[in-house]
C-alpha cells in the first residue's frame, strides 16, 4: 500500500512537470492530489470500503501512461457496436483520436477544452460538485485530469442519432486516467452511450469520470457498457448535474474488472428534475463488482428511482451500497431504490447496504433489496413442460434482468442492453450461440 | 400407455405411497378421488418427474417403457402432462413466449423444426377462440396475477397446445366457480380422443358430472382401496370416505 502511493507520487511529479499550461489546472491537480494523500488509499477498515479489499490491486506497479501518436484500428470495435447507426467518438488510452462534426454538438480534446476555459468556467465544471462523496478515486481523476473529451449538445437539440464514445485500452500496467465533462443545454434531448473495452487479459489501473451538466428541461438516457478484461481494476464516477425539470437516465452494464467499482452520483439541483438510475452486474469467477450510489437531492419535487440488479456466478461477489441524502430543502421528494440480485451458484456472494440520510419532513423514501437462487418450484414448472433444464435456467435469468427494461425508453438503448446482455448469457456459458 | 405397479415413495423419510398399483389404458378416463393426505397430489407430482421424492420400491411404465430415470422435460417431451393444483406465477415471462418454448422443445425432441412465432400465435389463438378463454393471456406474465380460474384455465390451454397423449389433471376443479368449471370441463372433452389417456384427481363428484370417466379409484392411505365405475364417485359423494379406511 505504501508503495503503490509513493509510485502514484512519482507518477505525479511527472505528470505535473510536463503540464504547465494553466496555472489554475495545476493548482487544481495539486489540491486533489493533497487531497487525495490526506484521505489515503482506503483498507477494509474505511467504513465505504469494508466489502471490497484492494490489497491485491496495491501490489501492482502501474505506470501513467502519457501516449500519443496513437493510431486506431476501428475493425476491433466489436460488430453489434460498429453496425449502429451513430455519430462515434474513438478514444483510445484516454486520448480523443477521432470525433464527428455536427451543427447539433461539439465535442473536444478534454485539455484543449480546459485550456481555454476562463477561471469562472473552471470553477463550475470542476468545483461544482457536491463536497461530498468524493472519494479517492474522483480526488486522484481530479489530480490527473487531462485526457478525455468534452462533449456540449447545443441549447433546443433534438439529436438525430445517439452518439457512441467509444473507449480502447490497449497497454499492460498502464494508469489510464479519464475525465468526459458533457453539458447539455436547456430543452435539448438525445442519448449517449460510453462503449469501454480493452485488449483481452490486460491488468491495468482505469479510473474514469464522466461528469454530466444538464440544463433545464433538457432529457437524456445514459448507456454506459464496459467489457474491459477482467484482469483490470476499473474505477467509475458517473456524476450527474440536473438542473430543473431534467429528466436523465443512466443505465450501467457491468461485465469487465478483476474488481470494479461504480460509483453513480446524481445531484438533483433544480425543482421538478427527475433520474433514472439503472445498473445490471453480471460477475464471473473471482469478479467483485461494488456498487456504490449516492442519490442527493437537494430540491424540492424531485424524483428518483434506482434499480440495481446483480447476476452473479461462481465465486463472484457484489456490493450494492445505497445511499439517498434528501437535504432539508427538498421537499416532497420521491425517492426509491431497489437493489435485487440473483446468485447462480452457492459460493456467489451479494452485500447490500441502503443508507437514507432525510433532512426534509415532507418526502417519500423507500428502499428494498432481495437477494436469492433460481426458483426450483419456478424451474420444474417450465421443465414439467418440456423446457429443457438449463434453457429453463435461461429464461428465468432473462426475465430477472428484463425488469430493468421498463425504464428505458430509446429502442436503441434496449435493443444494445439486450444485445449486450444477450452476449454475456453466451460468454458466460448461459446460452448457446443461435 | 401407463402402468403403476406397486409403487412406494418417501418424502423425507415420510412413507406416502406404500404399493401402489394402476393401469391406464389408451383412450381411457381414470379418476382418482380420496380424503386429504391420502397421497393423491405426490402421485401427480411423482409422474411429472418432481424431485423431492423418493421412490422405494415398484415401478412407473409409460408405453411399456419405465420412466422413474427420466427428468420432469423428458416426460413432458413424451406426452406426459400435468395440469398443476398450484400453477407457478413467473413474473417478467410472458405466457406466449414459454408456450413457445415449451412447444418448441417437445417439437425439437421429435425432431420436428420449431414453431415461428407467427405460427406459434396463428395455432395459441385457434386454440384460445376454441377454448372461449380469453386473447390476452397470451400477453400477460405467466400467471402473475391471475385469479384461480384463470390460473387453471391457463393449465387446460396448455394442455391444448402441447398435445400430450397422457394428462393429468390435479384437482383442476378446486377453486372454480361453475362457469370455470364447465369451461375446463370443456377443454379437456375437446382434448378427448382413442389414442389420449387422462387421469383426473379429484376431491368432489361435482367434475365428474362434465368430465366423465371410465373407472374411479379412491386412494386411501397411499394404496387404492376401491376401483369400480362412474357410480362409485356418487356413492363416495354420498357416504364419504370413511366406510373405506381401515
Amino acid at each position: 500500500m505504501k508503495d503503490f502511493e509513493s509510485n502514484l507520487s512519482n507518477q505525479h511529479e511527472s505528470f505535473l512537470s510536463f503540464e504547465n499550461k494553466s496555472q489554475y489546472l495545476n493548482i487544481f491537480r495539486k489540491k486533489s492530489f493533497d487531497n487525495f494523500r490526506k484521505q489515503g488509499l482506503p483498507s477494509l477498515l474505511d467504513e465505504d470500503w469494508r466489502f471490497t479489499d484492494l490489497s491485491n490491486f496495491y501490489r501492482n506497479e502501474y505506470k501513467h501512461l502519457d501516449s500519443s501518436d496513437i493510431e486506431f484500428d476501428k475493425n476491433i470495435v466489436p460488430k453489434h457496436i460498429k453496425s449502429l447507426d451513430a455519430h462515434f467518438i474513438y478514444v483510445q488510452d484516454g486520448k480523443l483520436i477521432e470525433s464527428p462534426e455536427s451543427e447539433l454538438f461539439e465535442i473536444n480534446d478534454l485539455s484543449v477544452f480546459l485550456e481555454e476555459l476562463s477561471e469562472d468556467k473552471l470553477d463550475f465544471f470542476l468545483n461544482s460538485h457536491s463536497e461530498k462523496n468524493v472519494d479517492f478515486t474522483y480526488e486522484l481523476n481530479s489530480a490527473f485530469i487531462k485526457d478525455g473529451i468534452h462533449l456540449e449538445i447545443k441549447k433546443n437539440t433534438i439529436l438525430d442519432k445517439p452518439i457512441i464514445l467509444i473507449n480502447f485500452y490497449s497497454s499492460d500496467l498502464s494508469h489510464i486516467s479519464t475525465r468526459n465533462i458533457i453539458e447539455v443545454g436547456a430543452l435539448s434531448e438525445g442519448q449517449i452511450i460510453e462503449y469501454s473495452f480493452s485488449k483481452p487479459d490486460i491488468n491495468f489501473f482505469l479510473n474514469k469520470a464522466t461528469s454530466f451538466y444538464l440544463s433545464d428541461s433538457s432529457n437524456i438516457e445514459h448507456l454506459s457498457v464496459d467489457e474491459s478484461s477482467k484482469n483490470s481494476y476499473i474505477f467509475s464516477n458517473i456524476k450527474i448535474n440536473q438542473n430543473k425539470n431534467s429528466n436523465f437516465t443512466t443505465d450501467s452494464i457491468l461485465i469487465g474488472g478483476r474488481i470494479y467499482r461504480n460509483n453513480v452520483h446524481p445531484a438533483l439541483k433544480g425543482e421538478g428534475a427527475n433520474s433514472n438510475i439503472l445498473g445490471l452486474y453480471m460477475s464471473t469467477n473471482n469478479q467483485h463488482m461494488d456498487n456504490y450510489m449516492f442519490v442527493e437531492h437537494e430540491q424540492p419535487n424531485c424524483g428518483s428511482r434506482q434499480l440495481y440488479k446483480g447476476l452473479l456466478k461462481d465465486e463472484s461477489k457484489g456490493v450494492f451500497h445505497g445511499r439517498i441524502l434528501v437535504h432539508n430543502a427538498a421537499q416532497k421528494t420521491d425517492a426509491k431504490q431497489t437493489n435485487r440480485n440473483l446468485l447462480l451458484s452457492d459460493k456467489a456472494q451479494v452485500d447490500t447496504k441502503p443508507q437514507l440520510e432525510i433532512y426534509a419532513d415532507d418526502v417519500k423514501c423507500t428502499h428494498g433489496a432481495t437477494t436469492g437462487q433460481l426458483d426450483p418450484e419456478a424451474l420444474y414448472y417450465l421443465r414439467a413442460r418440456g423446457i429443457e433444464f438449463e434453457k429453463a435456467k435461461l429464461i428465468m435469468i432473462r426475465s430477472f434482468t428484463e425488469e430493468l427494461l421498463e425504464f428505458i425508453k430509446s429502442d436503441f438503448i434496449l435493443n444494445l442492453h439486450k444485445k449486450t446482455v444477450e452476449n454475456w448469457f453466451i460468454e458466460s456459458n448461459l446460452a448457446e450461440m443461435e | 400407455m401407463l402402468e403403476i405397479k406397486n409403487l412406494h415413495a418417501n418424502i423425507e423419510d415420510k412413507k406416502i405411497l406404500k404399493g401402489l398399483n394402476l393401469s391406464i389404458g389408451k383412450g381411457e378416463v381414470h379418476s382418482i378421488m380420496g380424503p386429504n393426505g391420502s397421497g393423491k397430489s405426490t402421485l401427480a407430482s411423482i409422474l411429472a418427474g418432481k424431485e423431492d421424492y423418493e421412490i422405494t420400491d415398484g415401478d412407473i411404465l409409460f408405453n411399456g417403457e419405465s420412466i422413474l430415470e427420466m427428468s420432469p422435460e423428458e416426460r413432458a417431451q413424451e406426452g406426459i402432462f400435468l395440469a398443476f393444483q398450484y400453477p407457478i406465477e413467473i413474473p417478467g415471462v410472458s405466457n406466449s413466449y414459454f408456450l413457445r418454448e415449451a412447444l418448441n422443445s417437445i417439437r425439437k425432441s421429435k425432431g420436428e423444426d420449431p414453431l415461428k412465432p407467427v405460427e406459434f400465435i396463428k395455432l395459441a389463438k385457434e386454440k384460445i377462440k376454441h377454448l372461449k378463454m380469453d386473447e390476452s393471456l397470451l400477453n400477460r406474465s405467466l400467471n402473475e396475477g391471475f385469479s384461480g380460474g384463470e390460473k387453471k384455465r391457463n393449465e387446460i390451454l396448455q394442455m391444448s397446445i402441447l398435445n400430450p397423449c397422457m394428462s393429468i389433471l390435479d384437482e383442476t376443479d378446486s377453486g372454480l366457480d361453475i362457469d370455470a368449471l364447465q369451461i375446463v370441463a370443456n377443454g379437456v372433452n375437446a382434448h378427448k380422443d382413442a389414442n389420449r389417456s387422462f387421469l383426473v384427481i379429484t376431491h368432489y363428484q361435482r367434475l365428474l358430472n362434465y368430465i366423465v370417466p371410465d373407472f374411479v379409484h379412491v386412494l386411501v392411505g397411499g394404496v387404492i382401496v376401491k376401483s369400480g365405475d362412474k357410480s362409485l364417485a356418487l356413492e363416495l359423494e354420498s357416504k364419504g370416505y370413511s366406510w373405506l379406511e381401515n
